[in-house]
Parts: C-alpha cells; structure tokens; sequence
C-alpha cells in the first residue's frame, strides 16, 4: 500500500469582483480629487518667511484677553445648555417617531426619516447661515442653529436604540392592550433611558465645539471673537482663546465620558 | 382554601425623576434668561420661515437650463464637487495617519507607555476643531488653498480613526494571533497576517464614515476661503442672493444624501448589517 499522495496545497483564492471594483473606484477618486483640488505638500518643505512670523505670534500669546471676554465664554456656555435641552426634547419625539418599533403608521415613519435625513446633511454652518438670515446676527440665531443640528444627531442615535431593543415589554404591553403612548411609555422609554442621556452628553460635549464653528458666521458666542480677531490679525488674542478653548473641551470631555461610561 | 388576593404592589416613587426635571428645566430657564437672547423674535419666526422659504425656493421653479440658473445650479455643483474631493483627500490622509497611531494605542499590541502618550496625542487631537487647525497652522503656511483644507480634515480625522482603530484591534479574536506566534512568525508578520485581516474590514468602515462626517466638516474650511461648498455660502448668504442660496442648499442636501447612502451601502457590504453600533463612533 502506498502512502496517499500530499494533498496539494489548495489554490489561493482570488479578490471577490465587489472589492476589485471598490479600489478601483477608490483610487480613481483619489487621483481625481488631487488634480481637482491640485493637492501639494510643497509649503511644508519650502516653508514661508511669513508663516513664521504668524506661527511667532501664535506662540505668545495674550492671556489677558481670555478673561477679558468672559461674557462671550458665558455665552457659547448658555447656548450650549439651551440648545442641548431643547435639541434633547425634540430629537427624542422625532427619534420615536422615526422608529418603526414605536411608530406604527408607515407613512409618517417615512415621512420623519426623510425629515431626519435632510436636516443631518446640511453641517451646522450651514443652519447657522440660515437662521443669521432669518432672525439676525445674535445668539438667537446660534441657538436655533444648534438646535436643529442637535435634533438630528439624538434623533438618529436615538431611533437606532429603539430598534434594538428587547421586544419582551413591548409584547406585555401589547397583550395587555396598551395604547401606543402607554406603550411607549411603560414598555420603550425605560430600556432607552441610559442611551439617550449619554447621547445627549455627548451633544452636549460637540455642541462647545459647534457653537465655536457657528459663531464665525455671526451666531454669536466665542466664534464671533475667534472671527473679529482674527481678521483683525491679532494672532495673540486668537491663540489665547485657542488654547483656552481646548483645554475647556478637554476637561468637559473626560467629565462628559466619565458619566456617560457610568451610564452605559 | 384561601383566595388569591395578593395586594397589588405599590408603584416605585417617581419623586427622584420630577425633582430631577424640575431641577433641569430650571436650570435651562435661568440660561435663557441669562443668555438675553431676542427671544420674542420667535414669536415672528413660523412667519419668517414661510418668507423665507419662499425666497430661497424660487430658484427651484425657474428653467434651469434658462441662462442666468443654469449658471447657478453649475456653480453649486462645482463647489460641492470641491467639497467632495477635500473630503475625500482629507479623509485618505487621516485614513493612513490613523493605522500606526491606532497599532500604537492599542494595549495589545504596544507597550504601556507608547499606550499612554498615543491615546493622549489622539485625545487632545480630537479635542481640536478642524477650523483651528485651518487657521493656527495651515492657513499661514499654505495661504487659501484647498490642500491646507484636506490637511485639516486629515489631521482632525486622526483623533478619531485612531481610537476607533485602537478599539478594534483590542477586540480582537486572540486565536490566530495565538497561531502565528506558535509558528514562530515575527512580530511585523503577526501583525499583517494575525491582526490587520481581522480589523480591516471595520476600519474601512471608519474611514468611510469619517467621509461622511468630513464632507459637513468642511463646510466651516469653505467658509474661511480654503474652498468648497462653505464658500459659497459665504458668499451667497452675505450677498443675500436668496434665489441663489437656495439652489446651493438643495444641491449640498441632495449629494450628501446620496453620498451618504452609497457610503452606507459599500459599510453595509464590507461588514454586514450589524454595523459598529457597540463603538463609540458617535
């Protein structure tokens, strides 16, 4: 009896189609996008006797003018809780209604969604541009912007909780022949609780970084500051709110995870 | 016998909840007064908001290939176009910065101390809005060009990748880590046959959600003339071109979306349906 032959080793298989046609659309677009924006490093090697005397200021900054602003940090502070309560409000009744778990009418369900889906593409900046035309240069105008952008981001994160959760309750209260608000708040609103409240941290947390971004627009806050300074060209004031800036997000960012791991 | 007559438990007390809600909606209360706001500017707003809508949609209706709109809907084009390509040039840069910072945070791989100093690098980086990054660094650098935008995105996407990029590889499954090791592979080939298979497709998933994000994210870069659709905001919005205005939201709205959706596809075919809903993405 002979020994079997070894079995030969197995080919190796090839790329799947889907995944061929993935890179090569990605590196077409890649190489499109460098040529359309005419991408280049070069600055970096060749440097900028200009750059230099900027990046200077940069490095000394004023920190005086960091307290001296103190009612534009209040401000964007202000803005943040206001927006961040009503945001919270409003994208939880969006998120419900955006969930098929506990919105049983198929054509309002659709209808949210593509309401959700519009008013996440636009970036915040653009809201703030729309409501500095609508209700003027001010606060005002800032905390609308926010709130809307708020809205949309607990409204998605929200309605993805709620159709993941465990349908055990939801089925009791059905048996028991609950009505759709009972439902939801008897069966649903308990199991989403931890969810929703780290979500609304976490807008909380972006909405000191977007209230920034928003003011630059004419929204308000320490945006307008950072804007009017800077094209003042007075780099040492904007580099004392930078820094200022950063380290308020970063602080805020270890309380807001602390709680929010709590939570979860 | 006795009767089944098990007194009904008594509801748990709802007290904690009221007197947390009360304390809260007090709190925003006192911030809205603080904040003095034109708050009865709201009271117009509902007939603001018919105006106004009247005034941007009128673009919608007219012939777009009539001569003055046909201008407008190619020029929004354009700068959403632009839009897209920093995204995605930005992203591509975040997206190869991000692999070693993310091999370098992550506990099972690197040591303890080059642990510590990655994750504090990625944190203050995530920390740091793109647009700052745009005005400290690269707009005196490279004046107004689109490549100081990409870079921006790129440096401000690290954050982000990087930590995700870390989280998934301490996820990972020890087996064929476990493997290669028995087999006497190096370190380098643990890493790119026992690691990287496993996490790639999840982190491509990243970075395709990081274009998504990148693509609003650059708004802010237009606005401050590094290109892309925030310009044109700028522009029509201070100008108070309405018509205009109007035409460029539309188009910004109905290509994010559609980007969007065919990002979310190529995730959904890379890594199945149940998408990194356990990751912090948010």
């Amino acid at each position: 009896m002979t020994a079997p032959a070894a079995p030969a080793r197995p080919r190796k298989p090839g790329p799947r189609p889907f995944f061929i046609v993935v890179g090569v659309v990605a590196v077409a677009m890649t190489v499109w996008s460098a040529i359309q924006i005419d991408f280049t490093l070069a600055p970096f090697f060749e440097g900028n006797p200009r750059a230099w005397g900027i990046v200077q200021q940069y490095l000394t900054p004023n920190w005086a003018f960091v307290a001296q602003v103190w009612p534009q940090w209040l401000e964007t502070l202000l803005m943040a809780v206001i927006a961040t309560f009503a945001g919270a409000l409003l994208g939880l009744a969006f998120a419900l209604m955006g969930s098929h778990t506990s919105n049983r009418a198929p054509w309002l369900l659709r209808v949210v969604r593509w309401i959700l889906s519009v008013l996440r593409s636009l970036p915040e900046i653009g809201w703030a541009y729309l409501m500095v035309a609508m209700v003027g240069i001010g606060s005002l105008a800032g905390v609308l912007a926010l709130v809307i952008f708020n809205m949309g981001i607990i409204a998605k994160l929200t309605s993805e909780t709620i159709d993941a959760v465990d349908r055990g309750p939801l089925e009791a209260a059905d048996a028991a022949g609950a009505s759709t608000m009972q439902r939801i708040v008897v069966a649903l609103l308990p199991q989403i609780w931890p969810g929703y409240f780290s979500y609304v941290l976490y807008v909380f947390e972006i909405n000191l970084r977007a209230s920034a971004i928003i003011g630059m627009v004419g929204a308000g806050g320490i945006g307008s500051v950072l804007n009017v300074e800077r094209a003042r060209f007075n780099y040492d004031n904007v580099s004392a709110i930078v820094v200022g800036f950063i380290i308020i997000v970063i602080v805020l960012d270890v309380v807001s995870q602390t709680l929010r791991k709590r939570l979860m | 016998m006795s009767t089944v007559t098990s007194a009904r438990p008594a509801a748990p007390s709802k007290l904690p909840a009221t007197i947390t809600f009360v304390a809260v909606a007090a709190v925003v209360i006192a911030c809205a007064v603080a904040l003095r706001a034109d708050w009865l500017a709201l009271l117009e707003l509902p007939e603001r908001i018919v105006t106004y809508a009247r005034l941007l949609t009128e673009g919608f209706w007219a012939n777009p290939f009539a001569d003055p709109q046909r201008d407008w809907w190619a020029v929004a084009f354009d700068f959403m176009f632009d839009s897209l390509y920093i995204a995605w040039i930005g992203t591509l840069i975040g997206a190869i910065l991000s692999v070693p910072f993310g091999f370098a945070a992550a506990r099972n791989v690197a040591p303890q101390w080059l642990v510590w100093i990655t994750r504090t690098v990625l944190n203050v980086i995530r920390a740091i809005p793109e647009f700052i990054l745009a005005i400290v660094f690269l707009l005196p650098l490279f004046g107004f060009h689109p490549a100081a935008g990409a870079l921006a995105l790129g440096i401000g996407s690290v954050g982000t990748l990087g930590k995700l990029t870390s989280e998934a590889l301490e996820d990972l499954k020890p087996g064929p880590v476990e493997a290669l090791r028995a087999t006497g592979a190096s370190g380098i080939a643990v890493l790119r046959w026992g690691m990287l298979p496993q996490v790639m497709p999840e982190i491509i998933s990243f970075w395709l959600y990081r274009f998504e994000v990148n693509i609003r994210a650059g708004a802010i870069l237009g606005m401050l003339g590094l290109g892309g659709i925030g310009f044109l905001f700028d522009q029509l919005f201070n100008g108070r071109e309405w018509a205009r205005a109007g035409i460029a939201l539309l188009v910004t709205v109905v290509v994010t979306i559609i980007v969007d959706q065919l990002s979310a596809a190529v995730r959904h075919r890379i890594i199945g349906a149940e998408q990194f809903t356990h990751r912090e993405v948010f």
